[in-house]
């Protein structure tokens, strides 16, 4: 049991780097673009991080219960697919140290427990150093899917344009409610407001291009949203405008806006910065 | 001719069935779609212009899921084998083939052809199956659009519409085969998109408020799983006092603002005396960047046409 706690330990330590006041997210460097979509459907360099986490854990497994041999297996296997590895990106040879690997095989060999825990610390921390400084951006690249490529058709001008353009427009009419509310211009916060209404609706078009599920799209653009851009329409076509109503639905559709934004805004952001 | 070959046919096969002298044992290894064409030449034809031969290929397709990256999207573009109300997995061969014959066709579990008719088929066994002309059949992959179609309580199938009949046809162009055969009723494998009919829509002009009615097309219009079709209404609105105003509504499947099946659809207009509304209504399919026309409609203020006026072109009814 305790040999298990040690390699727990190890392969889980990663996170985010950071330094004085500041995270730190880098690129990943051009050479690893072949070993994913849509260079390479097999995912190779991700393989291999499978491969030798479960190593590291064959390794423990067996030792445990008593098995040297097999233990010895895993950690040949874990040893080759690291230095493997190391290969694979150029950019990234300084994060390995294979004569670490080899350390963890004659430790094993050596059938010393305490030697085993200490050569898997020293290796695991090879793992971990790199994990911490470039497992995000990688999985931003190339796991979260991208906003970028994708159009919605605006519903007041019947044109398409990327996600980014539509949100300017929603929150430009948006934004023209409030001001022509504040003045008193009836007319012109009822245009705006339908045409900010209209854009909220047609918002949903998007989901469908990363989901298939309807009830994720119903979470955030489901009755509730619906309901409140009704309110709207009626508030905004009412003989007299109750502005306090009307600011206080507003709230409620920005409660779609917030959501949707801590799920996906983030990533999306990050992502964008990464690819210039 | 004919005597011959079946002659020849049963000197061949001495005592052996018949089926067991033509059996083309790859067809039943999920060939090819072009494998296919070698006897059922026309159907083959015809789905090549389908947009199911298009599921994977499509340019659309591929930009949306990153470049075949997003792996949920894939399986009802490639499917390995359709079954009523299932959705499918992915296949693992020539994916470029799209909704294929043999995803539609082949039953790894009796290995033989499944359709609609009862055949004698020596290249390969088949099997009448019902299953065919049930609008459950496509409801694995159209699912959204199923759920509307049963909402609907219409008797008429996905395929009464969408695979029209050909009336009777030859399944087989291929020596000597189609000699032995008889035609049969044929159902075209185009899968046509189709497009609504003016007289499918109906309008209703009550309060400055024009109803729109989605009379006689058994699903939303329009109709989506994954696709982005749209509809676009433009009503220029004309009043009394000699204004003119337009009013533009953009309909989407996915943002759930449709005509539902005979639930008429509300479109607000500005306020004053009108006289008549005139109105365009078009449709994107989700698959094509041109918009088509559906068609153009004029619709009197009721008060207007007690006064004496025509209602023509789908006026309220
Ligand atoms: C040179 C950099 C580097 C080194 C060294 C490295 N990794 Fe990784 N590892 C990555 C990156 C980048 C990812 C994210 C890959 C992805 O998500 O496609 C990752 C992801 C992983 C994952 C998570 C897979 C998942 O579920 O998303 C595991 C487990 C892993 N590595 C194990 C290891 C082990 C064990 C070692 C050391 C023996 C190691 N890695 C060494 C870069 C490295
Ligand atoms: C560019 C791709 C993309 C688009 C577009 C997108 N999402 Fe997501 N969304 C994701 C990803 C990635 C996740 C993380 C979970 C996952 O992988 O499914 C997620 C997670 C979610 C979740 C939480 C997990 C779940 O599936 O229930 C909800 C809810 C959600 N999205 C709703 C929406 C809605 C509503 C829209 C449209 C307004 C939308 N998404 C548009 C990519 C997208
Ligand atoms: C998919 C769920 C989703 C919903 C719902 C949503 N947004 Fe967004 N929003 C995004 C994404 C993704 C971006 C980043 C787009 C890009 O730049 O490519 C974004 C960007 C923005 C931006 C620009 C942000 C910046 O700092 O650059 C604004 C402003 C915005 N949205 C406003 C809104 C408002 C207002 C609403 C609600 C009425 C809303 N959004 C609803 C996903 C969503
Ligand atoms: C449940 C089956 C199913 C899944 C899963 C699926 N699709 Fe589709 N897709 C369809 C059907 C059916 C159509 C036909 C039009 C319609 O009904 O939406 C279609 C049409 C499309 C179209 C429009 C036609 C074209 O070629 O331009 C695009 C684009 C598309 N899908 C992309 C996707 C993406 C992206 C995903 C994953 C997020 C996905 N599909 C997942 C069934 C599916
Ligand atoms: C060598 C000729 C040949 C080839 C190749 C061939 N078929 Fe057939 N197929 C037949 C014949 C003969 C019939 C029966 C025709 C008739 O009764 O008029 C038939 C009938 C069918 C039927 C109707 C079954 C029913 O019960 O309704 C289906 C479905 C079918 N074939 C599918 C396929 C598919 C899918 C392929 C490609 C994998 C294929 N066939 C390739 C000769 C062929
Ligand atoms: C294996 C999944 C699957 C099954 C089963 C299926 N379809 Fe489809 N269908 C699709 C996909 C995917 C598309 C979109 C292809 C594209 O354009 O990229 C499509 C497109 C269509 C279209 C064209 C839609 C448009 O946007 O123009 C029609 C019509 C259609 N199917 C009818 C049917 C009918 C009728 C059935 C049942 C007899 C059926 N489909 C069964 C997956 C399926
Ligand atoms: C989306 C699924 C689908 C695909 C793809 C498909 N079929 Fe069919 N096929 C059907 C259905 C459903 C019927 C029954 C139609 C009916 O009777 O209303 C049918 C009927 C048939 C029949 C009986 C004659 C007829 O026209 O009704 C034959 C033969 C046949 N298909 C062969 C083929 C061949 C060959 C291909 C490929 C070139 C093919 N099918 C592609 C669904 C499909
Ligand atoms: C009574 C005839 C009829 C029946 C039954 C029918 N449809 Fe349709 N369908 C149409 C017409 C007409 C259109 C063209 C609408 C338009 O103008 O865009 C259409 C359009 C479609 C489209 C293209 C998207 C769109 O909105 O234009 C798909 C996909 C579709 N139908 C699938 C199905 C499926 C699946 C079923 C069975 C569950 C079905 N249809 C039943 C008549 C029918």
């Amino acid at each position: 049991m305790r040999v298990l706690r040690g390699f727990a330990l190890l392969v889980l330590a990663g996170g985010l780097a950071f330094g004085e006041n500041k995270v730190i997210l880098k690129k990943p460097p051009k050479s690893l673009h072949k070993y994913y979509p849509p260079k390479s459907k097999n995912f190779e360099f991700l393989n291999n991080m499978y491969i030798m986490s479960t190593s590291f854990f064959g390794i423990n497994l067996n030792i445990n219960e008593g098995n040297w041999k097999g233990a010895l297996e895993w950690a040949n296997r874990l040893r080759d697919t690291y230095k493997k590895t190391s290969r694979m990106v150029p950019e990234w040879k300084k994060y390995f140290k294979p004569a670490l690997a080899d350390d963890l095989v004659k430790a094993v060999k050596s059938k010393n427990v305490d030697k085993v825990i200490k050569a898997s610390k020293k290796l695991g921390q090879t793992c971990a150093s790199c994990h911490r400084d470039n497992e995000i951006a990688v999985k931003l690249v190339y796991h979260y899917p991208s906003f970028d490529n994708l159009k919605l058709e605006d519903p007041v001008e019947f044109m398409e344009v990327k996600v980014g353009k539509y949100m300017e427009k929603m929150t430009n009419s948006l934004k023209a409610l409030r001001i022509y509310l504040t003045q008193g211009q009836k007319d012109m916060a009822q245009e705006a407001g339908t045409n900010f209404a209209e854009r909220v609706r047609g918002l949903r078009a998007m989901c469908s291009k990363c989901h298939t599920d309807k009830a994720s799209e119903e979470i955030y653009m489901g009755k509730n949203l619906e309901s409140a851009l009704t309110k709207l329409e009626e508030l905004l076509s009412a003989e007299k405008l109750d502005q306090k109503a009307i600011f206080s639905t507003l709230d409620r559709i920005s409660m779609t806006c917030a959501k949707c934004h801590n799920v996906h805004l983030v990533p999306a952001m990050v992502q964008e910065a990464l690819a210039k | 001719m004919i005597p011959l070959i079946i002659l020849l046919a049963f000197l061949l096969a001495g005592c052996e069935k018949l089926e067991s002298v033509f059996i083309e044992e790859d067809l039943l290894q999920r060939p090819q779609a072009k494998r296919c064409m070698d006897c059922h030449a026309d159907i083959y034809e015809e789905w090549k212009e389908s947009r199911h031969y298009h599921a994977w290929t499509s340019e659309q397709f591929k930009i949306e899921s990153e470049n075949y990256s997003k792996l949920k999207c894939l399986p009802c573009h490639a499917p390995h084998q359709v079954d009523p109300d299932k959705k499918p997995v992915l296949r693992a061969e020539f994916k470029a083939d799209g909704v294929s014959c043999v995803a539609c066709h082949f039953k790894e579990e009796t290995k033989s052809m499944h359709g609609p008719l009862k055949v004698w088929s020596p290249p390969h066994p088949s099997k009448k199956d019902l299953a065919y002309v049930r609008s459950n059949f496509c409801a694995g992959c159209h699912q959204e659009t199923f759920k509307e179609w049963r909402r609907s309580g219409t008797i008429k199938t996905c395929q009464s519409c969408h695979m029209p009949d050909l009336g009777k046809k030859d399944l087989i162009q291929k020596f000597p085969y189609y000699l032995f055969h008889l035609s049969k009723p044929r159902s075209s494998h185009r899968f046509p998109s189709l497009k609504a009919k003016p007289e499918d829509l109906r309008f209703e002009l009550k309060d400055n408020v024009l109803y729109i009615t989605n009379y006689r097309i058994p699903h939303n219009l329009p109709t989506a799983d994954q696709g982005d079709p749209r509809l676009y209404i433009i009503a220029r609105v004309y009043y009394r006092n000699g204004k003119v105003r337009t009013v533009r509504k953009l309909l989407s499947a996915q943002s759930k603002q449709v005509l539902a099946f005979r639930e008429p659809f509300p479109l607000k207009l500005p306020k004053g005396e009108i006289e008549e509304v005139r109105v365009r209504v078009l449709r994107k399919l989700a698959w094509k960047k041109e918009k088509d026309l559906i068609g153009e409609f004029r619709i009197p203020s009721p008060s207007h046409a007690r006064g004496g006026q025509s209602t023509q072109g789908g006026g309220p009814q």
